[in-house]
């Protein structure tokens, strides 16, 4: 009987771009850089396509801000284990430092992005410390619960104004600065973090999320780099939090909500995990997605559901794995 | 008779198993000898079904291609399809590498999982035979099972297989990590159960000379084929085997 293999292997062009000859001629050099030009090109030719739509510009700043929240997500999840279900956590804590800094102390918006998003993430770091040493489910625990403390906590004691919010933040001086702010970022942020996982530290990082016990035998402390990489994902929330209350002038128990811990999560299940350009790519997809379902009312809901679970059951690798295989290798029959 | 024909699997591109063809009779002790990265545990998984589950997860994730050629019969039908809790059902059991035992229950707890698919009396008589196959449990029935040393543990494991009425038992590597003595406790429990149960039991070892006196047949695995199959005097007249397993 005449039995038949699927097989996959590299493409020649991936080969040969892995070392010197990727220099070597303009079709190497293109297959290498092309993919990320598409990407870079497309975010930040956005804002002059959607010229005439500034509702839709709306929508790529908020892309941009789940993008980046995903992004810390799947940094924290799938390079160092520990699973993160409160994207809300940093951005209230960013959104409301960047509220106090430029409101109350009134610090100007050059000033109080950055310091929101630097003290926001210290003040994060500070708040998970206790739960990092520990392995399994303790931080997915404490990162959901943390929201909805804060949330009652404000409600409650009525401080940094209640259930309205702090209103009044400076807005952006103007709307392209806006735009580019958030998309220029993400891209610094997107690219960076894949070298960051690339270098030692990534690695060490790597190895406390498959065995962190061979990771203290090593003479490595655990809770040193978790809180690191904690304190590396919280600077993302925190940016992208201080960024949404700058866009919308208000700072509300809203940025405490839990839309923004889910729908990061699933852009990263689309967008397959541990790539970490699928957590953009799957912002790209599901915010626009669920802008244009907006039509349909709470009937929304139903339908992203279904499409996540259609993702899930089909293609649960999640887009971006399935496109690199594709890029990188080819299939063809074999005989056994 | 319990048969693998012709079994072949690659992991993406690598063969992990090239063209082995294996056979079990009734009341036969089998041996699967070989190096590390022989193909041992890959055999035990494509014959217990495991690799199935696996090569599922990896294509769900996105990993690894994982192909499988080859048919599986057991008493002459054809289970090569079987999901790996089907062929349990059918009584192929496998006791997989390091145990795996359940280590949150204690052992009576772990025993009991192992029984599922048997009717309460024989859960009953089963556990009896277990605790006098391996008197040493008896004395840790309430103990948790990851607190048990590796020797328990292995014991457990076995004992846990033997709880769903095998009539194929698959022992993968049941030395690993074991001091002589247990290694000795082990290899007579598992003689033990060939003569009194009559079940055909194949073993995966690296160690040819602990397991050697109780198979009945042997194979040789290297780099995926087998390279050396025969009866346990062939196997013992043979002065490739000699030098490489018993250093003669």
């Amino acid at each position: 009987m005449e039995m038949m293999r699927r097989e996959r292997i590299d493409r020649g062009i991936k080969v040969r771009t892995e070392g010197i000859y990727a220099i070597s001629s303009i079709r190497e050099v293109l297959y290498l850089l092309g993919p990320r030009l598409i990407l870079i090109v497309g975010m930040i030719s956005l804002p002059f396509i959607l010229e005439l739509a500034p509702y839709w510009k709306r929508v790529v700043n908020i892309m941009c801000v789940y993008s980046l929240i995903a992004l810390s997500f799947d940094f924290l999840a799938n390079y160092v284990g520990l699973v993160c279900l409160g994207g809300a956590f940093f951005v209230g804590i960013g959104g409301y430092i960047a509220a106090i800094f430029n409101v109350y102390l009134s610090f100007p918006i050059y000033v109080s992005i950055p310091l929101a998003t630097i003290c926001g993430a210290i003040f994060c770091t500070l708040m998970l410390l206790p739960c990092l040493p520990l392995r399994g489910v303790y931080f997915a625990i404490v990162t959901l619960m943390y929201p909805l403390f804060f949330t009652r906590v404000i409600e409650a004691l009525n401080i940094l104004g209640g259930t309205n919010g702090i209103t009044g933040l400076s807005s952006f001086p103007n709307q392209y600065v806006e735009e580019y702010t958030i998309i220029i970022v993400t891209l610094l942020f997107l690219f960076g973090m894949r070298r960051f996982v690339t270098q030692d530290i990534g690695l060490v990082l790597r190895g406390v999320k498959d065995n962190d016990q061979a990771v203290r035998a090593s003479g490595i402390s655990i809770a040193y780099m978790k809180s690191l990489a904690v304190f590396i994902a919280s600077v993302m929330g925190c940016f992208a939090g201080a960024y949404i209350a700058h866009l919308y002038m208000w700072s509300g128990i809203s940025l405490f909500a839990l839309d923004f811990s889910i729908i990061p999560i699933a852009s990263v299940v689309i967008g397959g995990g541990g790539t970490l350009v699928g957590a953009i790519i799957g912002s790209v997809i599901l915010v626009p997605l669920s802008e244009i379902l907006r039509a349909f009312g709470t009937f929304r809901i139903v339908i992203y559901c279904i499409i996540l679970t259609l993702v899930i059951v089909f293609k649960s690798e999640g887009l971006m794995i399935y496109l690199q295989r594709k890029y990188h290798q080819f299939e063809r029959w074999v005989k056994v | 008779m319990f048969e693998g024909r012709e079994l072949m699997v690659f992991y993406e591109n690598m063969i992990a198993l090239n063209n082995v063809t294996l056979k079990c009779d009734h009341s036969q002790i089998v041996g699967v000898f070989g190096s590390n990265s022989a193909g041992k545990s890959t055999l035990m998984y494509m014959l217990s079904g495991i690799i199935l589950d696996i090569k599922k997860k990896e294509d769900m994730r996105g990993g690894e291609r994982i192909s499988t050629f080859g048919r599986i019969f057991f008493n002459g039908t054809d289970i090569t399809n079987l999901k790996p809790h089907q062929r349990a059902k059918v009584g192929i059991i496998l006791c997989p590498e390091r145990r795996r035992i359940f280590p949150e229950s204690d052992v009576l707890e772990n025993l009991k999982i192992g029984a599922y698919l048997s009717t309460k009396k024989e859960r009953k008589e089963n556990i009896e035979y277990v605790l006098n196959l391996f008197p040493r449990l008896k004395d840790h029935l309430k103990r948790q099972g990851g607190f048990l040393s590796g020797g328990e543990q292995q014991m457990l494991a076995i004992g846990r297989a033997l709880m769903a009425n095998p009539q194929v038992l698959l022992l993968d590597e049941p030395l690993l990590g074991l001091s002589p003595a247990y290694q000795d406790i082990v290899i007579k429990g598992a003689k033990e159960i060939r003569d009194t149960k009559g079940i055909r039991i194949i073993i995966t070892e690296q160690y040819a000379r602990p397991v050697m006196p109780i198979i009945d047949y042997g194979y040789i695995l290297e780099n995926g084929s087998s390279v050396l199959s025969g009866t346990r005097e062939e196997l013992l007249d043979n002065p490739d085997v000699k030098s490489a397993y018993f250093g003669v």
